[in-house]
């Protein structure tokens, strides 16, 4: 396991936060599979940088849910987080509904964040291309066949929990995983993002698989959009579970638009016309 | 002992080769393609007839439920077919196994029907209060499953209170806010109607029923024995927190078909019965328990709830007369078989309020008749003692005399 730290709300209430690796700090908010004692994303991260992944309220105890009313609660929550942390003006990477997460902190407090990415964001709806259900796939409650290119998950994501691995606390570990996340996005993932993302104010980079069955390529690129000089990537032979399918070619990706700019001075007062055009070429 | 008749209100036409042709009678069954509703209107009459047919025939009460947006289940709304009821009856009391409170905004909605209903039928009502099955509460009506069990309880809390206070107050709630909380009418009965909790085998559910002192139907749709742990989990439960083992703080739901043997049931009902089982109970697996729907301690205690059975027994298989019969499903034969198997049902979950299926699947009018009319003449009369040692605090108490319907004219001029 990385390690990790319990960080102090305001109002009393704790959160768990991993940290590990070293170089520039990011925040990786994770997806509905929660962070896994070996997550390959984060290993991956963390061969370059500082990343701090906080766990999401719910995955590991419901009850943390009791509070967070919305998704304005849960913003404030990760304000709490990042507070806490003394974190300001971040680079932050969310997956999934991480990256819902990561877009409605950046959309609600923008100057909290310098940096975002978000990789197969959830958290619009269009009615031209409504999305499968995810919690009312078969098998019961089993997204894998919907996330994954291959309709499992890899090897280092396929067990939900940790420790130990009996099939009660699997069942567990993915009832919880799915409330935190259900609690959110029940029964569309629209809790009116879209007419908060142009508050968006940092250096956005949207990125997307190619093959991805559950979030089409419709929504990635209205993401882009909306936010104001969003970059857009999508990679090739992966579905919305990209950074874990291919990882390499994610942060491949992202250390490029990274090194075009995005930690430096220059970059940041470049266009982002210009920052799209580097993703693209 | 009390019998009561339930009506599920199956509509009887789905289509044959029903497994292979949709994936669910639940939630996404097209409406339009599969529902006649000409056909509907006999269907919805000659449910409402049979209803009332119970009561002449001698049963306590009559059972009506809420499922949405489903095939096996045609009320949406069965306060409407209790106020149908309402009328046409006088004696039965009107078990009305819905309303699922949380779906209900605000939730005074339901004390205003439901004292419309106690009022109307001059105070027969017992006012049921489900959370409602994950296909009904979250995919149907789009309730959140992660709050919903708070949300249902915050409601229950407030119709209990808007009937107890009688007057009017500020309800300042996580899920609902009043400034002014006042329903009419008022139920008939003092305080209240009798509440009876439809649970599925969820351990909150067991406790919270103890400490409000209402009563708890396991609506299983296999069969007493397969009940059993549900039971024997309620029964834990009411002597851990102190209460009595009044059998009347429990109902149980069970298939039932009279015959004059077991074969002659078997060619009565098994025609009914594998169309229930096969085609009603037909529930697409994703449906059955969305996330937040099932507490941790629920699943770590590993009780499944009714549906959640079903979709484990039929997703691959088809079921028989025989497995029905074998694994006590149903229970069917002589009277005397019945009143046998429903002695044993006494003993070993101790339930005093038996709702009953006379009529389930695409049964013929009839049979339906014809099973109802034994069971009332040859099997309650030999089970009327069962547990009368019990007071049945849960059940309605009469007060006033009820009003028949009248023909009321004016003399022409």
């Amino acid at each position: 396991m990385f390690a990790s730290e319990i960080i102090r709300h305001p109002d009393g209430r704790t959160s768990k936060v991993f940290r590990v690796g070293q170089g520039p700090l990011v925040v990786w908010l994770h997806g509905p599979r929660g962070i896994r004692g070996s997550d390959p994303v984060i290993h991956e991260l963390a061969k370059r940088h500082t990343v701090v992944a906080p766990l999401a309220p719910g995955f590991a105890d419901l009850t943390e849910l009791d509070e967070i009313r919305n998704v304005h609660e849960l913003a404030l929550h990760y304000d709490d987080v990042l507070q806490a942390l003394g974190l300001d003006a971040v680079t932050l990477i969310g997956h999934s509904f991480g990256a819902m997460v990561a877009a409605e902190v950046a959309a609600h407090f923008p100057r909290r964040v310098a940096r975002l990415v978000l990789i197969s964001p959830l958290g619009l709806w269009q009615d031209q291309h409504p999305l499968p259900d995810m919690f009312g796939q078969v098998p019961y409650m089993t997204i894998d066949t919907l996330l994954w290119k291959a309709g499992k998950a890899i090897p280092a994501m396929a067990d939900p929990a940790d420790e130990p691995n009996d099939p009660v606390e699997r069942q567990v570990a993915i009832a919880q995983a799915l409330t935190s996340v259900a609690k959110f996005v029940w029964p569309l993932p629209d809790r009116g993002l879209r007419r908060r993302l142009p508050r968006i104010m940092a250096q956005t980079l949207v990125i997307a698989g190619g093959d991805d069955r559950f979030v089409p390529a419709s929504y990635v690129e209205e993401f882009a959009s909306l936010i104001r000089g969003a970059g857009m990537a999508i990679i090739p032979d992966a579905a919305h579970m990209v950074p874990y399918e291919q990882p390499a070619d994610v942060f491949r990706k992202l250390d490029g638009w990274i090194r075009a700019g995005a930690f430096s001075d220059e970059a940041e007062a470049a266009s982002g016309q210009k920052m799209r055009q580097k993703v693209k070429g | 002992m009390k019998f009561h008749w339930f009506h599920l209100m199956p509509y009887p036409y789905l289509p044959d080769r029903f497994r292979e042709r949709y994936p669910s009678v639940w939630v996404d069954l097209p409406a339009g393609e599969i529902y006649d509703p000409v056909k509907g209107h006999q269907v919805y009459n000659d449910y409402l007839d049979q209803l009332e047919f119970a009561e002449r025939a001698g049963f306590d009460g009559i059972c009506v439920n809420e499922h949405h947006q489903n095939g096996y289940g045609l009320m949406p709304s069965p306060n409407l077919m209790a106020a149908a009821l309402a009328r046409r009856t006088s004696k039965a009391k009107l078990i009305v196994l819905g309303n699922s409170v949380a779906l209900y905004d605000p939730p005074t909605r339901v004390a205003e029907e439901m004292a419309m209903l106690d009022v109307l039928s001059g105070g027969r009502l017992v006012s049921g209060f489900p959370v409602g099955t994950g296909m009904d509460t979250a995919f149907c009506y789009g309730a959140n499953p992660a709050t919903l069990r708070e949300k249902y309880r915050e409601g229950v809390e407030l119709i209990l209170r808007a009937w107890k206070t009688r007057k009017p107050f500020a309800f300042n709630g996580k899920y609902t806010q009043l400034r002014y909380v006042n329903p009419w009418p008022v139920p008939l009965q003092t305080p209240h109607p009798p509440i009876w909790i439809p649970g599925g085998g969820s351990i909150e559910t067991w406790e919270w029923c103890v400490e409000n002192d209402f009563l708890y139907a396991y609506l299983s749709y296999w069969g007493y024995q397969s009940g059993r742990p549900v039971m024997d989990g309620f029964w834990e439960t009411v002597e851990r927190l102190g209460a009595d083992r009044n059998p009347y703080r429990a109902g149980f739901l069970q298939f039932v078909g009279v015959a004059d043997n077991d074969a002659d049931a078997e060619r009565l009902y098994a025609g009914p019965a594998e169309y229930f089982y096969n085609r009603c109970f037909h529930i697409g697996a994703g449906y059955y328990s969305p996330p937040g729907y099932s507490s941790v301690a629920t699943i770590r205690r590993g009780v499944n709830s009714a549906v959640v059975q079903a979709s484990k027994h039929l997703r691959t298989t088809s079921v028989t007369w025989k497995h029905l019969i074998d694994d006590g499903v149903i229970i069917a034969g002589s009277p005397q078989t019945i009143v046998d198997r429903l002695n044993d049902m006494a003993d070993k979950i101790n339930v005093g309020h038996v709702m009953l299926l006379c009529q389930f699947g695409n049964m013929p009018m009839e049979t339906v008749l014809y099973n109802t009319a034994r069971f009332a003449r040859d099997v309650m009369p030999k089970l009327r003692d069962r547990f009368s040692e019990h007071e049945d605090r849960w059940w309605p108490k009469a007060t006033v005399e009820v009003q028949k319907p009248a023909s009321v004219s004016i003399a022409a001029e």
